[in-house]
């Protein structure tokens, strides 16, 4: 690991110089009055003191829709792997947290090529959080700073960045900073104490356990009033889907071209409290009550996908769940915290 | 094999989803290819009592449309209702919620009377015939026209969302409508159309209908949150969902 620092006026000078780079460069930018990740223009554009993001950096990590594989008439077809080098810049802590589990999801068991390629070609520029959003509890989930799956971090400092180049990638791209200087003791304090301080900050609803009791809970918890008191005003929108960074599950579908022979099979992203996502063959629906669905999406956050990657919570608190979901039901903490009061933690 | 023969008929619309169709520019010469349209009035002169595929544009206003509608629907083997007007009634709809003499006084004035202008209640077609498809919109999407169509003449079912529009919309990474306290119809109305109203920051209209299943029990809850209520939901609901 090298830790540099830079002053913001040569930052500005090195993202310039990214944009001109080969690369496609994507950072955070305001739209309206709120932030997302779109292709960086120009260096005055990117907003490294966003709050959060509406859609998270999945959009460019597990595109909302991606072609699979092109088919011709017969038996014969090609494998379509995107992967053209880009650089995202600006991803928060939780989302990078998120995309780490995410990368041991897609490697381990199956291996997905057409995800695994993708994501080898991206290059993740993470920061700490200097404001914090309406809803964020990364604090209370662990992921309000994040130690690994970057390959640049930065830490904002007041007038200069604090720069942690992690991996090779993150190196080669220093290069496009030649006038940083090594961190000194005191710039590392200062990022020390921006990093202790998002523990604490980060935390606008507070999670009474630890998350590592999370699978535990719910285990004890199948059968719970709060299932069916919230799901009575859930929409199935899958809003809450949506916006989630962790959230990966996808529809595989086949487009036919007008020759009715050959054509694209895609995967776009699909979501566990749609009405039909649980149909199978038959028209049969395993998940047909709004209230199995609404219970299945915390499962999944706080046992099903844990129990994959190593006992780490699918829920890395950034809180945007709660923003999008029209009819305020869909906060994780508050449900957990419910289903705590009533329950022996024994 | 012969290709599938197919027919275009228009009923109480304004045309515009048929206008759609002809927008689909190079690609109709792919759909001709695909198919013998054998009649069509928007784009063609002749006529045919012949056809697999009859595609009706449109509400059903009039007793002699009825018995039209009928007609067609013993001719064709597969039936697709085509736009807002014909799948749910669409903006033809409106008038249900009136009295009929006094709309026809109101539209017609001393013409009212006359026997060509008889008019009945406003009807989807599927409250009037069986109908297979529904292609969804006012208008209707040309992208999904064309794959509904590819797909029907493969054989496979075609996919039409029963989710509301708020997946595409967050898809697009609106900012919701309740945020700013406005109403939006999103979350109740099927998706498809890729949430161009929503993204333009208006509300949802819902010219798409209803999901097969909304939760209309929730509404009234979760408008009081935003200060609204329920009637002024049911307001916004009179454009394309009129009973
Ligand atoms: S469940 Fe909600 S808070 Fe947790 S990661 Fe997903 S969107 Fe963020
Ligand atoms: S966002 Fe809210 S209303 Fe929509 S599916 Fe999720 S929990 Fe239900
Ligand atoms: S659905 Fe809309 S565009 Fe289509 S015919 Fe009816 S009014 Fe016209
Ligand atoms: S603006 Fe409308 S369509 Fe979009 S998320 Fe909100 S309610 Fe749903
Ligand atoms: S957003 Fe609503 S009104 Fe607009 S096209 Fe879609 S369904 Fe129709």
């Amino acid at each position: 690991m090298s830790v540099s620092t830079v002053s913001k006026d040569q930052f500005k000078q090195f993202v310039e110089a990214l944009i001109r780079s080969d690369q496609r460069v994507v950072g955070v930018q305001q739209r309206n009055d709120r932030f997302v990740f779109d292709d960086l223009a120009t260096a005055d554009a990117l907003r490294l003191d966003y709050d959060v993001t509406i859609l998270s950096p999945r959009k460019y990590i597990l595109p909302q829709k991606e072609p699979l594989l092109q088919f011709a008439a017969g038996e014969s077809y090609t494998p379509v792997h995107e992967g053209a080098p880009m650089v995202l810049l600006g991803v928060h802590p939780y989302d990078m947290a998120s995309i780490n589990q995410m990368d041991q999801l897609f490697s381990q068991d199956e291996y997905d090529s057409h995800y695994m390629n993708r994501r080898q070609h991206i290059t993740v520029i993470a920061c700490d959080v200097v404001t914090p959003s309406e809803n964020v509890f990364a604090a209370s989930m662990g992921t309000a700073t994040v130690e690994k799956g970057y390959d640049m971090l930065l830490t904002d400092i007041g007038d200069a960045y604090v720069v942690q180049a992690a991996t090779d990638k993150g190196k080669a791209l220093t290069n496009l900073m030649p006038q940083a200087r090594p961190a000194s003791e005191a710039d590392l304090d200062k990022c020390r104490a921006v990093q202790e301080q998002n523990q604490q900050k980060l935390n606008q609803h507070v999670l009474e356990c630890k998350p590592s009791y999370l699978p535990k809970l719910l285990e004890k918890n199948y059968e719970h009033p709060v299932w069916e008191e919230k799901a009575r005003l859930c929409y199935s929108c899958g809003s809450c889907n949506q916006v989630c960074p962790t959230c990966y599950c996808f529809d595989v579908q086949d487009e036919v071209n007008w020759d009715l022979k050959s054509g694209t099979r895609y995967r776009a992203w699909d979501g566990c409290l749609l009405e039909d996502f649980a149909t199978v063959a038959g028209d049969h629906n395993f998940r047909k009550n709004r209230s199995d669905r609404f219970r299945h999406r915390l499962y999944r956050k706080g046992k099903y996908v844990p129990g994959k990657i190593d006992g780490q919570i699918a829920c890395v608190g950034c809180g945007r769940c709660i923003t999008a979901c029209t009819s305020n039901i869909a906060n994780p903490v508050d449900v957990y915290n419910q289903l705590m009061k009533r329950t022996d933690i024994g | 094999m012969s290709k599938p023969r197919v027919a275009i008929f228009d009923f109480a619309c304004c045309e515009g989803c048929q206008l759609q169709i002809v927008n689909i520019e190079e690609e109709i010469i792919d759909l001709v290819g695909a198919v013998d349209v054998v009649e069509w009035r928007e784009a063609m002169s002749e006529q045919s009592h012949e056809y697999d595929i009859a595609i009706i544009e449109g509400s059903i206003t009039r007793p002699e449309d009825e018995h039209r509608v009928q007609i067609i629907r013993t001719r064709a083997k597969i039936l697709i209702a085509l736009g807002a007007c014909a799948t749910i009634g669409g903006v033809n709809k409106m008038k249900n919620n009136f009295d009929l003499n006094e709309v026809k006084r109101c539209v017609y004035g001393q013409d009212a009377g006359m026997p060509h202008l008889a008019t009945t209640t406003t009807r989807a077609v599927h409250e009037v015939v069986d109908v297979d498809y529904k292609i969804h919109g006012c208008p209707i999407e040309g992208e999904e026209f064309k794959r509904i169509i590819r797909d029907l003449l493969l054989g496979k079912t075609p996919f039409v969302p029963n989710y509301p529009v708020c997946v595409e919309c967050k898809e697009r990474e609106n900012v919701c409508r309740y945020e700013y306290n406005e109403i939006c119809l999103g979350p109740i109305i099927r998706a498809g159309c890729g949430a161009p109203c929503p993204t333009a920051q208006w509300r949802c209209f819902g010219c798409r209908g209803l999901v097969d299943n909304p939760n209309v029990d929730a509404a009234q809850e979760v408008m009081e949150q935003y200060n609204l209520t329920l009637d002024d939901l049911k307001q916004k609901m009179v454009l394309f969902n009129s009973k």
